[in-house]
C-alpha cells in the first residue's frame, strides 16, 4: 500500500506552490474544499465517515496536482461522489450536482460554472483522474471509530464525558479543514482531538478501564506506544490555528472557510445542527469491539493491513527522528492566546450522529 | 521542522511530470497473451508482466455503460481485496491503467496473481480423476479462505465452481469478488436489508430464493455444500431453471421447506407467495450414497446443505470436521494438476449473461406454464 504522510516540508512545496499559489492561498483552498465537502455531505444526509474519506481523497488529490489546474469546488464534489460509493453510501451524480450548485448559489455563484453541466459529465471525468491519483487505495480509516473507541475507556463522571466527547468529535469534522490527515495516521489524531477537548473542558483523564495500578502511562499510551506529548501538543496547535482571527476572515467567501464550530445552530450548513440524538458512550458492555467490520483483529491469519497496522505505526514513532527534538522546547499551554477563540462556547449544542456504522 | 517522522516515498516527481497520470501503473508493462475469459463484463486475459516474466490475469473494467461513474462493484471488489491477504484468496497485484484514448479517456484493468485453472473447468475434464485426499484438499482450503473472509465480515455472495480457481501448484483461490460485501453481526432490533438477488441460481441457498434480505455468512457455506458434491458428481447437483424450479429441486433433495426443520421460515417473503412441495423427505444421503462412498463426507454434505441458515454448519466447524482428520490423509494437487494444461473455460458465462438467460427462461415459462423442466445432466 503507498504511504499517505508527509513532513511539513513536503506541504510547503505542494504542486500548487510550485504553481504559483502561495502557502496561505493553499490552505484555505483545502480548507473551504474540505468545508464544501463536509457541507454538501451533510446537505446528503451522509455519515461523517463517508465525508472524511471524501476530504482525505481531497488532500491526497492536491499533493499531486494544482488547485489552479483543478478548481476546489468541483474536485470536491468529485471527492464526496467517490467516498459515497467507498463507503457503502453512494449518491447519484445528478443528485450530488444538484446540492453542489445549491450551496454555491448566493456568494460564490461565481464558482458554478467550474462545476461543469449539471448532468456532472466533469465530475465523472475528474473521477478518471481522481481514482489513479488517489492509487485506488480506498482503505481509508478515520479517527471516527478510533475515537469512540477510546471515549469508552474513560472512567470519569458521564455527562462530562459525553460532552467532551461531542466536543472531540466536532474537532474531528474540524480537522479535516487542515493537512493533518496528510500527516498523522487517524489514530493519532483520535488522541489528539481527545486530549484538547479535555483541555477546554478541564477535565483530566485519571482512570480508565484498562489502567495499571501504579502505572505511570498516560491515558492514551494503551492506544498508541510512544506518542509523546509534544507531537499532541503540535497537532492540537494546528488544529486550533483553523479557529485564529487570520483564517476565519477568508475574504469574500461566504461562511465556506470557516470551521463548523463557529456556526450559530441556525445555521444549516454544519454538523452542529445535525438533529440526531448523540450516540451513547456510557456502556462500554453495549459497544461492539472497535475496529469493526472495516479493521478486524489482528491475530495470524488476519495479516489485514498489517503493515499499516503494526509495523507502520510503531516504526512511525520509533524510527522517528523524535529523539531529536530538542528537549528544553516548550509548548505553551492550550489554550495559551487570546488567538485563539474559545470553541466551548459553541460545544455543548453539538450533537453527534448515532452509530450508523451499520449498513 | 522538529517532528520528521517519515521517510517520504511519495514524493512527487515535480521536474519529470510530463506524464498527466503517473501515480499507478501503466498496463503497457504487461504483454497480453491468451484470451482466458469472454462474458459481457468484457475480457480477461492471460498476460506476462515484462519486468518479473510473473504470469498475470487481466480484467477490463467497462466503465462506458456506467452513468455513475466508477462501478461501484469494481469499487467493493478492489477495496475487499486490498483488505484481504490470504493464500485462498486470489491476490489483486494492481490496478493499471491503459493509455489515454481520443477523448483523452483511459482504461483501467485488473491484475490478478495468474491460477492455471478453475474448479469448474477441472471437473468438466474427465482424465482429470480425484482421489479422496485431493478432495480434501480443495474443500479444506476452500473452507480456508471462506473461513478467513467470513471472520473478516465479508461474505462473497457467488460462490460456484467457475469462481474457484487453482494454481499450477495446487493452490486454490476464491475469485471473482463482485458481488461480495462488508456485513454487519447480526443485532438485535436490527435488519439489514441487503438485496437477495446475488449467488447464480445453482447454488443459491434457499433463504435467498424465498426473500431474506437479512442473511448471512452461511449463504456461501450453502454454496460450498453443492460443490463438495460436485466433486463426485462432476456437473452441478441442482440446475434450476427458474426460482421456482429451484426451491423446487432443493425439496426434493433437502426435503420439505417447513417449519418443523426451520422455524423462522415462516417469515420470509415468499414462503406463503411460492408454492413448495410437500411431505418430501430428506434424502440427502440417500441420494449422493451412489456417488460418494465415503460416510463422513456425505455427514458434512448433510450439514452444509441444511435448509436453516441459523442450523447450517459453518466454516470454522466444518474445518473441524472429522472428515478432514480421517484416513486417508490430505493429498498434494500439484502432481495431479501440472499434467494438465490451463483449464480455464473459455465459454464462461458472466453472471449478467447468465441473469438474461435466466429472465429468458422465466418469460417463456410463463408463456407456456406447461413447458417441461430443461433437460438437465443433474443427477435428480
Amino acid at each position: 500500500m503507498p504511504l499517505w504522510y508527509y513532513d511539513k516540508k513536503d506541504l510547503k512545496s505542494t504542486p500548487s506552490i510550485h504553481d504559483g499559489v502561495d502557502a496561505e492561498t493553499e490552505q484555505r483552498y483545502r480548507r473551504e474544499g474540505c468545508r464544501f465537502i463536509l457541507d454538501l455531505g451533510f446537505r446528503l444526509g451522509l455519515r461523517s465517515e463517508t465525508m472524511g474519506t471524501g476530504a482525505v481523497f481531497f488532500h491526497r488529490f492536491y499533493m499531486f496536482h494544482s488547485f489552479k489546474q483543478y478548481p476546489r469546488y468541483a474536485m470536491a464534489t468529485c471527492c464526496l461522489f467517490l467516498s459515497g460509493k467507498v463507503e457503502e453510501t453512494p449518491k447519484k451524480i445528478r443528485d450530488i450536482m444538484k446540492t453542489a450548485r445549491l450551496i454555491l448559489e448566493g456568494a460564490r455563484e461565481r464558482y458554478i460554472p467550474t462545476l461543469g453541466d449539471e448532468k456532472g459529465d466533469l465530475i465523472l471525468q475528474y473521477e478518471r483522474i481522481l481514482l489513479p491519483t488517489v492509487k485506488f487505495d480506498f482503505c481509508i480509516a478515520s479517527p471516527y471509530s478510533f475515537l469512540k473507541q477510546y471515549a469508552k475507556t474513560i472512567v470519569g463522571d458521564k455527562e462530562q464525558i459525553r460532552q467532551m466527547f461531542q466536543m472531540a468529535w466536532t474537532f474531528v469534522n474540524d480537522s479535516y479543514c487542515t493537512t493533518l490527515c496528510l500527516q498523522w495516521e487517524p489514530e493519532i489524531i483520535a488522541i489528539a482531538v481527545l486530549y484538547l477537548a479535555c483541555k477546554l473542558s478541564k477535565f483530566e483523564i485519571t482512570d480508565w478501564t484498562t489502567k495499571k495500578e501504579n502505572s505511570k502511562q498516560k491515558w492514551w499510551e494503551q492506544f498508541v506506544e510512544g506518542l509523546t506529548k509534544d507531537i499532541i501538543e503540535d497537532i492540537c496547535h494546528q488544529h486550533l490555528d483553523l479557529y485564529s482571527k487570520s483564517n476565519l476572515s477568508s475574504p469574500g467567501n461566504g461562511t465556506v472557510g470557516n470551521p463548523s464550530i463557529m456556526l450559530t445552530p441556525t445555521q444549516t450548513n454544519s454538523t452542529v445542527t445535525s438533529p440526531i440524538q448523540p450516540i451513547s458512550i456510557e456502556s462500554p458492555s453495549t459497544s461492539r469491539s472497535m475496529p469493526s467490520a472495516k479493521r478486524p483483529r489482528n491475530d495470524d491469519e488476519s495479516n489485514y493491513r498489517s503493515s499499516r497496522n503494526n509495523n507502520h505505526h510503531h516504526s512511525s514513532f520509533l524510527n522517528s527522528n523524535i529523539g531529536g527534538i530538542p528537549t528544553n522546547l516548550t509548548v505553551p499551554p492550550l489554550p495559551s492566546s487570546t488567538s485563539y477563540h474559545h470553541p466551548i462556547i459553541c460545544c455543548s449544542i453539538v450533537k453527534i450522529p448515532p452509530d450508523r456504522n451499520d449498513q | 521542522m522538529a517532528y520528521q517522522t517519515r521517510p517520504v516515498e511519495q514524493a512527487r516527481p515535480l521536474e519529470q511530470a510530463p506524464l498527466e497520470f503517473p501515480y499507478i501503473g501503466d498496463v503497457s508493462q504487461y504483454e497480453r497473451i491468451d484470451k482466458i475469459g469472454q462474458g459481457t463484463f468484457g475480457e480477461v486475459f492471460k498476460a506476462r508482466c515484462k519486468k518479473t516474466d510473473d504470469f498475470v490475469a487481466m480484467k477490463l473494467i467497462l466503465m462506458d455503460q456506467e452513468k455513475e461513474g466508477f462501478p461501484i462493484t469494481a469499487l467493493r471488489e478492489i477495496k475487499i481485496l486490498q483488505e484481504l491477504r490470504h493464500d485462498n484468496i486470489v491476490r489483486l497485484i494492481e490496478v493499471c491503467r491503459s493509455a489515454m484514448d481520443k477523448s483523452s479517456r483511459s482504461k483501467f484493468y485488473f491484475i490478478f496473481e495468474f491460477c492455471d485453472h478453475d474448479l469448474a473447468g477441472v471437473l468438466r475434464n474427465a482424465h482429470v480423476k480425484f482421489s479422496l485426499g485431493h478432495i480434501k484438499s480443495i474443500m479444506q482450503q476452500l473452507l480456508d479462505g471462506l473461513y478467513f473472509i467470513h471472520k473478516n465480515h465479508i461474505i462473497h455472495r457467488d460462490i460456484k465452481s467457475a469462481n474457484i480457481l487453482i494454481t499450477r501448484n495446487g493452490v486454490l483461490k476464491l475469485a471473482d469478488f463482485g458481488l461480495a460485501k462488508v456485513i454487519t453481526p447480526p443485532k438485535p432490533n436490527h435488519q439489514n436489508r441487503y438485496t437477495c438477488r446475488v449467488v447464480t441460481l445453482w447454488y443459491r441457498p434457499p433463504e435467498l430464493l424465498l426473500g431474506e434480505r437479512d442473511y448471512g455468512p452461511a449463504i456461501d457455506m450453502w454454496g460450498v455444500g453443492c460443490i463438495f458434491a460436485e466433486m463426485w458428481i462432476r456437473s452441478p447437483i441442482m440446475q434450476g431453471n427458474s426460482e421456482q424450479h429451484q426451491l423446487e429441486l432443493i425439496s426434493h433433495l433437502c426435503g420439505s421447506i417447513e417449519p418443523s426443520v426451520w422455524p423462522s421460515v415462516t417469515k420470509l417473503p415468499f414462503y406463503t407467495k411460492l408454492k413448495l412441495p410437500q411431505n418430501e423427505r430428506r434424502k440427502v444421503q440417500d441420494r449422493m450414497k451412489p456417488y460418494i462412498q465415503e460416510p463422513l463426507a456425505l455427514d458434512l454434505i448433510d450439514k452444509l446443505l441444511t435448509l436453516d441458515p441459523k442450523l447450517r454448519i459453518d466454516a470454522d466447524n466444518a474445518l473441524n470436521s472429522d472428515f478432514f482428520y480421517s484416513e486417508p490423509p490430505l493429498a498434494e494437487l500439484k502432481p495431479l494438476l501440472s499434467k494438465y494444461p490451463s483449464m480455464f473455460e473459455l465459454k464462461e458465462v458472466s453472471r449478467n449473461a447468465h441473469n438474461q438467460q435466466m429472465q429468458q427462461q422465466q418469460r417463456m415459462k410463463q408463456a407456456r406454464p406447461n413447458v417441461p423442466n430443461l433437460p438437465s445432466e443433474t443427477i435428480y
